[in-house]
């Protein structure tokens, strides 16, 4: 697949992490939330693609929840 | 920024690369499936967030690093070695604009001192 040109913002990657950190000394570096927003993506994208490829085995026209369903045990074991 | 407000940014982010996923392979995905992705990525960063948080605290560091964020990465080899490429990228990315802006500085501190000339405009890719 080409390169993918929507992604997640930094600003909402560190929201998103600092909403569960414990100590309210924890910070996240610069490359850090550009790594992790990176890693977001591909956890997306992931899914995404894994599902339609269950939904082509399936020889459905639509991807739907259950396809995903089948697909997100491995994704979370991946990840 | 509260809960809903967050979980509204991540389904229009997973929205936009459901879409882009979709017209690459040409397969439709439903509203509720978009939705269920959202919702799974929006929990799977409680367990990014802590175990980040955990790895730095046990490196005795209060500031999560790239580090941290590789270690993420390790169930899958694949992963491991997208991050870690991508990691690569990062850092000589930030190195090489560094860089031009530096240049960039020193440019303008030159031309501060003899008249400018035409003023060269940064093409950004």
């Amino acid at each position: 697949m080409e390169e993918i040109g929507a992604g997640f913002r930094k600003e909402l990657v560190s929201k998103l992490l600092h909403l569960h950190f414990k100590d309210d000394k924890t910070k996240v570096s610069g490359d850090a939330l550009q790594l992790m927003a990176e890693l977001l993506k591909i956890f997306v994208v992931e899914a995404a693609i894994r599902s339609v490829r269950q939904a082509q085995a399936e020889d459905l026209a639509q991807v739907g929840v259950e396809q995903l369903e089948k697909v997100l045990p491995q994704l979370l074991l991946d990840f | 920024m509260e809960n809903p407000r967050l979980k509204a940014a991540v389904h229009y982010t997973v929205g936009c690369l459901c879409e882009e996923v979709a017209s690459d392979k040409e397969m439709q995905f439903s509203k509720q499936t978009i939705a269920a992705i959202s919702e799974v990525t929006f929990q799977q960063c409680e367990n990014f967030a802590k175990d980040l948080e955990m790895f730095a605290r046990h490196a005795k560091r209060s500031t999560i690093n790239t580090e941290d964020v590789k270690l993420l990465a390790r169930r899958s080899n694949s992963l491991l070695k997208y991050i870690t490429e991508k990691n690569e990228d990062i850092a000589q990315f930030n190195l090489e604009r560094k860089a031009k802006k530096k240049k960039k500085l020193e440019d303008e501190n030159k031309n501060s001192v003899e008249p400018a000339e035409a003023g060269v405009v940064e093409s950004e890719n």
